[in-house]
């Protein structure tokens, strides 16, 4: 009852000022989770028949169409801490540097034989300066792995777009700023399933996608 | 000793030397036959023991190298850089990454690194079709022959790693490891590698063992010639054929003329590349010499031993003849000796029967005189010119007459019980009855003379026994008693039943029997120490205990003293039945 008049409240709001913001929201349906959320809320890649997937679950969403590319390369992190991958799942735009800072008091070797970056980092230690970084310049799905530790997963998802977003544990996501024009909305859910819906961005309009 | 005596101690002799020799020379020839079966099995024994540890320690080596290979094939499989080649799809990275990873295990390279057989010959990475993935360049990862590339293949990849063998060139042999590489995203093998290790046979100088391996239904053995490499082969193809472990335990066979231990053993079990067997022979020359000379030796100590033993019984034979001999001296004189005591014996059996004989006929032969002679008395007595005097003499005659028939009688009776003629008819005898008419014939014989006789006796008493003669008995030890009780004191008759035996006590209050002579009142015409002027010819005391004996009883004098003079005569009580049937 109260959300609508908030809404158009806000709407005649940005009317007025002409800085109206265009944005997507809703939810994406998440696989279930299998147990309980864990108590330590950390995240990790689990690989089931050959499947890499975010446990617990959730999706990056973004907006895929004729975006200007990046200007200046932005820098990202993916260290490893306790012989894990933080954060698992990064997404990054095309163009971005990630680093990958060694937190552990261990050696690790991050290789990747993807075919979208193929790099090998070689044995580092923490003390490692500058920290091992390679930029990725194609779109794409990137594996992670640590030559020593050979459980450790990691996974970068290159996008071709500057506009993404993690959902929550629920689903929901929130993509705001965005421009006008007819895009796709995709949403990575595992290495085997992403969902893609068009939609037509209106300026200063919120539009609602729940995909599927 | 005569002259038989000495010819039956020789033949025991030689009897016994025969039958000493006979347990000597068969407990040698068993001896013999135990020795023979020990040398055997325990050359045996030692056989096995010697290859098995030369077997067990050549298998000790193969398999720690065997495990330490399989090993180091499992640590290659689970190397990132190869998952992440084979689950990455970058398969042009799988070999150069396995050239990384793999590093001093597989070829090309110096031989620096690893010790040349823990280096790989070759190897492959097969898809999970089975099919052999292509090298980049096939120097770097070990040549292969067409042939044996097809050979490395599977259908589908394994699950488990398998082992093979493959002889190359007729030279060399490779032990292959396929080992499955399983993916951590699935679980499942998403393809192999596959390695060939050179594999050394080492053959044992020193205890002579030598190696080969049979593989294809081929023998590789590289230290035989032609020709026996054909006769081996001829053994084993057949054995292997029929069972997998028929030749693991060994066999003896010929090759090159002398005699070898054959044995086989699955080098690869449950595997999916053909089966390969490792042959090993096994010398048996020195085996057979050492059991020859040992059964020689066996023999030459058995034949001493037995030649021992015959010398031995010789010596105890003679021994033992020794005391036989004596025996037989003493035997000789002891039959002497016998026969003379039998002889004496026969002697004096005739001559009592001779008397016993005698004393019958003589009592019969007096009884008509002294019954004529009693006669004529007694047709003297009845004349009337008789003085009285001679009359008081004739009675006196007549008197003695009686005596003398009463000797007889009892004489008569003596000699009959001597000779056993005496037959007796037992039947329950009511002795109560017997004691009071014997009691009755004393108060009428001796009237006024007759002494008092106390009876105390239990209301039935009978008693197995012939009446006529327990009558006997009864009267005589009345008679006894009233003779050599002092006058006018009483007798006194009791009885007592004790489980089947009666009892019976007669006692009189007279002189007392001096101990010694207690038994020599039942001899025969003993009269003891008493005077001449009691009457009575000695035979009364005698035959009632002979009569007691004969009822399976006995008459003993039982109390001598100033008191009483006590005679206890037994008798069998009569059973229930024979009196109820008496009654």
């Amino acid at each position: 009852m109260k959300l609508p008049v908030l809404f158009f409240i806000a709407a005649l709001f940005a009317a007025a000022h002409g800085v109206a913001d265009t944005v997507i929201e809703g939810r994406i349906d998440l696989p279930k989770s299998r147990t309980a959320p864990v108590v330590s809320k950390r995240y990790e890649i689990v690989s089931k028949g050959g499947v890499l997937a975010p446990y617990p679950p959730f999706a990056v969403v973004w907006l895929e169409g004729d975006f200007p590319k990046a200007t200046a390369p932005s820098v990202q992190q993916m260290a490893q801490k306790d012989l894990a991958f933080v954060t698992p799942l990064l997404p990054v735009q095309v163009g971005t540097k990630v680093e990958f800072p060694n937190l552990d008091d261990t050696y690790h070797n991050i290789f990747s034989f993807s075919p979208v970056k193929r790099f090998d980092l070689g044995r580092y230690t923490k003390d490692v300066r500058p920290i091992p970084s390679q930029v990725f310049d194609k779109p794409g799905m990137v594996t992670l792995r640590c030559d020593i530790h050979e459980h450790m997963r990691g996974i970068i998802l290159v996008l071709d777009s500057p506009y993404f977003v993690k959902t929550d544990a629920d689903g929901h996501y929130r993509l705001a700023g965005l421009p006008s024009g007819h895009c796709t909305l995709k949403a990575w859910l595992s290495s085997k399933s992403t969902l893609e819906h068009p939609v037509e961005l209106k300026a200063g309009a919120t539009l609602r996608v729940d995909l599927p | 000793m005569t002259r038989g005596g000495e010819t039956r101690v020789a033949a025991f002799r030689a009897r016994l030397l025969a039958a000493m020799a006979l347990v000597v020379v068969a407990l040698t020839l068993f001896g013999l036959y135990l020795v023979e079966r020990s040398v055997t099995s325990e050359t045996q024994h030692d056989l096995r023991v010697a290859f098995t540890s030369e077997l067990g320690l050549l298998r000790t080596v193969r398999d720690i190298r065997h495990a330490s290979l399989a090993e180091r094939c499992r640590v290659l499989v689970r190397k990132p850089r190869i998952h992440a080649a084979l689950e990455d799809n970058a398969l042009d990275l799988l070999y150069p990454s396995a050239m990384d990873e793999l590093g001093d295990a597989l070829p090309p390279g110096d031989d620096t690194g690893a010790q040349p057989s823990m280096r790989a010959r070759f190897y492959r990475f097969v898809d999970i079709d089975g099919r052999v993935i292509p090298p980049l360049s096939a120097a770097e990862v070990g040549a292969l022959s067409p042939d044996e590339e097809r050979r490395l293949g599977f259908k589908g990849v394994p699950q488990e790693q398998q082992n093979g063998y493959l002889v190359r060139d007729e030279r060399e042999i490779i032990e292959i490891f396929a080992t499955p590489i399983i993916s951590t995203e699935t679980g499942e093998a998403i393809a192999a590698l596959v390695a060939g290790f050179p594999v050394a046979l080492n053959d044992h100088a020193s205890s002579g063992l030598r190696n080969g391996l049979w593989v294809d239904g081929r023998l590789y053995f590289p230290s035989l010639d032609e020709a026996a490499r054909a006769a081996l082969a001829a053994e084993i193809a057949p054995a292997v054929a029929r069972s997998q472990d028929e030749l693991a335990k060994g066999r003896a066979v010929r090759v090159n003329g002398a005699e070898q231990m054959l044995f086989c053993e699955r080098l690869n079990p449950r595997s999916l590349f053909s089966p390969a067997y490792e042959v090993g022979i096994f010398p048996l020359a020195d085996l057979l010499a050492r059991q020859t000379k040992l059964r020689w030796k066996a023999l030459v100590a058995g034949t001493l031993l037995l030649c021992l033993g015959v010398a031995a019984s010789f010596y105890i034979s003679a021994r033992l003849a020794v005391p036989v001999r004596e025996l037989a001296t003493v035997s000789a004189e002891n039959r002497v000796l016998r026969e003379r005591a039998e002889a004496a014996l026969k002697i004096k059996t005739d001559e009592l029967e001779r008397t016993a004989r005698f004393s019958a006929n003589a009592s019969h032969q007096l009884t008509t005189p002294v019954a004529v002679l009693r006669a004529g008395l007694d047709e003297l007595l009845a004349r009337e010119n008789f003085t009285v005097d001679t009359r008081e003499e004739v009675s006196l005659l007549v008197h003695q007459t009686s005596r003398l028939s009463g000797i007889i009688s009892d004489l008569l009776l003596l000699s009959r019980l001597d000779s056993g003629r005496l037959e007796l008819t037992l039947s329950p005898v009511d002795l109560t009855h017997i004691i009071e008419t014997c009691v009755d014939d004393l108060q009428l014989l001796y009237d006024a003379a007759a002494p008092e006789v106390q009876i105390d006796l239990p209301r039935a008493l009978h008693v197995a026994g012939d009446t006529r003669y327990t009558l006997l008995i009864v009267q005589n030890l009345l008679d006894n008693a009233r003779k050599y009780g002092h006058a006018g004191e009483p007798i006194r008759v009791s009885a007592r039943m004790e489980n089947d035996s009666v009892t019976l006590i007669v006692a009189n209050r007279g002189e007392p029997i001096p101990r010694p002579s207690w038994e020599q009142i039942f001899e025969r015409f003993h009269r003891g120490g008493v005077g001449e002027n009691i009457p009575g010819h000695g035979l009364g005391l005698n035959l009632a205990r002979e009569l007691a004996r004969l009822h399976g009883g006995d008459l003993c004098l039982t109390r001598s003293d100033s008191e009483w003079t006590e005679f206890a005569v037994q008798f069998r009580a009569a059973s229930v039945d024979s009196r109820i049937a008496a009654v």
